[in-house]
């Protein structure tokens, strides 16, 4: 039966408190552009049943329902809700807007209790509350390292948005990129042609020359060679400054790598709504590595492309024996670490704070590295308070980055608490090695008025490297 | 009255304990059996250990950890837990019951510790309460059984405490023992199927949630073949083609049901 306007109403209706609507200044949704609202209940369930049946989530969920103690813990935690102080952007209250639908859908007792009182189930506006809170979240896990009863409500955050996903509900600038890099003429979320990227590595070089004096070539296509490089592809379109610092480092180094044109794009949004789509984007990555017989995979300045194929590279490609993976700043601080690098610590004198991208840093992967790489050669370098795995996230996590239309949310909520943070630093440069903290925080500086420049780790390094002798 | 508080004591006490450990062992064998299913449909089956093992304990003993954040509520948090776990076990009272019963006995708490510790306890339950009605952040999360749980172990506690050391009339007595023994009753049979099942699942909560960020490859394909074509957004050509065959789970997975 059609739904009559009404109905369609509600279900698209915002179903925050009108004052935190205003606040967040968030007038249009971010769903995909054909957003079907039909018979949402039931196709959720189904959904949700899929995927409760072909994957590992209904082990977290069957502990979480039983342990989870509400003690609001997490609620001291959360930047989005120490800035926003909107109970519904508690993590745990996020979680059990899922949590309440599995345990009344999915357990005996739910179901039992549900026949007993006559409750009927799941709601359209339990899905619309879903749809909102589950993108309020920036997924940065910070929550998780403070639950005392062991709750990842990242986790929750990411179940959540799949299902959703499947339902058609998920944010249309993560869809349209996602597109192009598995259906579109391109294949990668930027839709660079190779023409284009071959020259935009053209005149990097020509950049390096002008400036270091030196010819540093960015290797396409070598097979065998020891790494396959891919950089969030967006990197090609704004980072130029990284990019070279990165072919400025090969370059001191002298091992072999390559950037494969078959793909080069580090992005993969499946992290954030889809892991259908994690799994696909990851295969592409295989299939570049295969074809052009490399031995390493290697990831640009990217937090989430990092953790994509760091922790899931393995799951979907070949498990213990799939491709090592790195991260740039790994290589760059072994390289430096073995001495292979001659840094000078008299160029980059301004005050340098660092920036841990969630996905690389919550995990306790990539703290240090950065850290000690950085003092070699910025002697004014100062942290933030707190830093390394309980460091606060930029406030973009999550794909919510790429998402414009939210920029207010982003800027005047959920990166507050990170603004506040750089400010009291009084840096000059903040090293954010990461595609979406460098764009986030960079709008965050502009809206909240903070004087500090950001850049990645190798825009630093590229100035302070000496290559002469090379 | 005398003849309900017997019946308390035995029957309904031994009833009630069976309950509780077999509840327990059943969630506690679910668990273990849902890690193994978890691993056995995951390809990359590596599992940080010493992480994990870490993160646990941390949380198991959380000294350090408590007092980072909301001091008060975390420090009554951690004495309300130490109370509820070491008195009625180490009561010397308790301790005697049990070796009439089955004939094992272990050291006894001194008298003067254990009436300490019993009131802390109470006191520690009763301002967990207020705590949580207080906090507007735990306000917004809580449910009927956030509110209830702190009251209820209490229960046991101070009418422990008035059996054993006010001089009561022997009625007052009498109905001071029957709460005494229902209520703890009470809380046994609740125990496996309340938040308070954490009791013996907190120790494996980190090892679930690491396991269950071990994907199983080719799931998203088939939770796509599952649902169709049809209605769905189909982002993945020919996903289908692409799916690898399943894993099989160590254990077999029970089917889910909806509605």
């Amino acid at each position: 039966m059609p739904l009559n306007d009404a109905q369609i109403a509600r279900a698209r209706a915002i179903t925050k408190k009108p004052e935190v609507v205003e606040r967040q200044r968030l007038p249009v949704r971010y769903h995909v552009e054909d957003l079907e609202v039909r018979d949402r209940p039931r196709r959720f369930l189904e959904a949700f049943a899929a995927i409760l049946k072909h994957t590992n989530y209904g082990l977290a969920l069957d502990h979480y329902v039983r342990v989870s103690a509400k003690c609001a813990r997490c609620s001291t935690h959360c930047q989005v809700y120490l800035a926003s102080g909107d109970p519904e952007d508690i993590p745990c209250h996020r979680s059990e807007l899922l949590l309440s639908v599995y345990r009344r859908h999915f357990t005996v007792s739910g179901i039992l209790r549900g026949r007993l009182l006559g409750d009927p189930g799941l709601t359209d506006e339990q899905i619309q509350q879903m749809a909102d809170s589950f993108y309020n979240c920036t997924a940065c896990r910070r929550c998780s390292l403070e639950c005392p009863m062991g709750l990842d409500h990242g986790l929750i955050t990411h179940l959540g948005r799949y299902i959703l996903s499947e339902i058609g509900i998920a944010p249309r600038a993560l869809v349209v990129s996602t597109r192009e890099q598995l259906l579109g003429a391109s294949g990668n979320t930027s839709a660079i042609p190779i023409a284009a990227l071959l020259d935009n590595l053209e005149f990097m070089s020509e950049e390096i020359a002008s400036i270091k004096n030196v010819e540093v070539r960015f290797p396409v296509d070598v097979e065998g060679a020891e790494y396959l490089f891919f950089a969030p592809v967006s990197d090609y379109l704004m980072e130029a400054d990284t990019l070279m610092g990165i072919g400025a480092l090969f370059h001191a180094t002298g091992d072999s790598w390559t950037i494969g044109t078959g793909y080069f794009d580090a992005i993969n949004y499946g992290l954030f709504y889809n892991d259908q789509i994690l799994e696909h984007v990851l295969h592409k990555i295989r299939r570049e590595a295969e074809r052009l017989k490399t031995r390493k995979i290697l990831i640009g300045e990217c937090g989430h492309a990092s953790r994509s194929a760091k922790y899931f590279y393995p799951a979907y490609c070949g498990g213990p024996d799939a491709l090592p993976v790195l991260n740039i700043l790994e290589y760059a601080h072994d390289a430096w670490k073995a001495g292979r690098l001659k840094l000078r610590n008299d160029i980059v004198t301004e005050t340098v704070t660092y920036h841990d991208p969630c996905n690389i840093a919550r995990p306790g992967w990539i703290v240090d590295q950065p850290r000690e790489l950085l003092k070699a050669f910025c002697p004014n370098f100062v942290e933030m308070t707190p830093n390394g795995r309980e460091n606060i996230c930029c406030g973009g996590g999550g794909g919510t980055v790429s998402i414009d239309e939210i920029r207010p949310f982003r800027t005047s909520i959920a990166g507050v608490v990170k603004a506040e943070q750089i400010r009291a630093t009084g840096a000059k440069y903040c090293v954010a090695p990461c595609a979406n903290c460098k764009k986030q925080l960079r709008e965050l500086m502009q809206d909240q008025q903070v004087d500090c420049e950001v850049v990645g780790l190798h825009d630093l390094l590229f100035k302070a490297l000496d290559l002469e002798g090379r | 009255m005398e003849a309900w508080i017997e019946f308390g004591r035995g029957p309904l006490f031994r009833l009630s304990f069976a309950l509780m450990v077999l509840g327990l062992a059943r969630i506690l064998m679910l668990t273990l059996v849902g890690v193994a299913e978890a691993l056995g449909r995951a390809a990359d089956r590596r599992v940080a250990c010493k992480e994990v093992l870490g993160k646990t304990l941390v949380w198991l003993f959380p000294i350090r950890r408590l007092w980072t954040k909301r001091p008060f509520y975390g420090t009554l948090s951690f004495l309300f837990h130490l109370g509820l776990l070491v008195t009625p076990l180490f009561l010397a009272a308790h301790i005697l019951l049990v070796r009439d019963a089955i004939g094992l006995s272990w050291p006894a708490l001194p008298r003067p510790a254990a009436n300490w510790l019993t009131i802390l306890t109470a006191a520690a339950a009763l301002a967990l309460f207020v705590g949580r009605a207080a906090h507007a952040g735990s306000r917004a999360l809580s449910r009927l059984q956030d509110y209830v749980w702190p009251p209820l172990l209490a229960v046991p506690f101070l009418t422990g405490y008035f059996c054993a050391n006010l001089a009561l009339p022997p009625a007052a007595y009498q109905w001071s023992m029957f709460l005494h023994i229902y209520a703890g009753c009470l809380i046994m049979v609740l125990i496996p199927f309340t938040k308070i099942a954490h009791c013996v699942l907190l120790p494996l909560s980190q090892l679930v949630t690491t396991v269950s960020w071990k994907f199983a490859q080719g799931a998203g394909d088939r939770v796509a073949a599952t649902l169709g074509w049809e209605d769905r957004p189909t982002w993945v050509p020919n996903a289908r083609l692409n799916a690898p065959p399943e894993r099989r789970p160590m254990v077999r997975k029970r089917e889910v049901t909806t509605l």
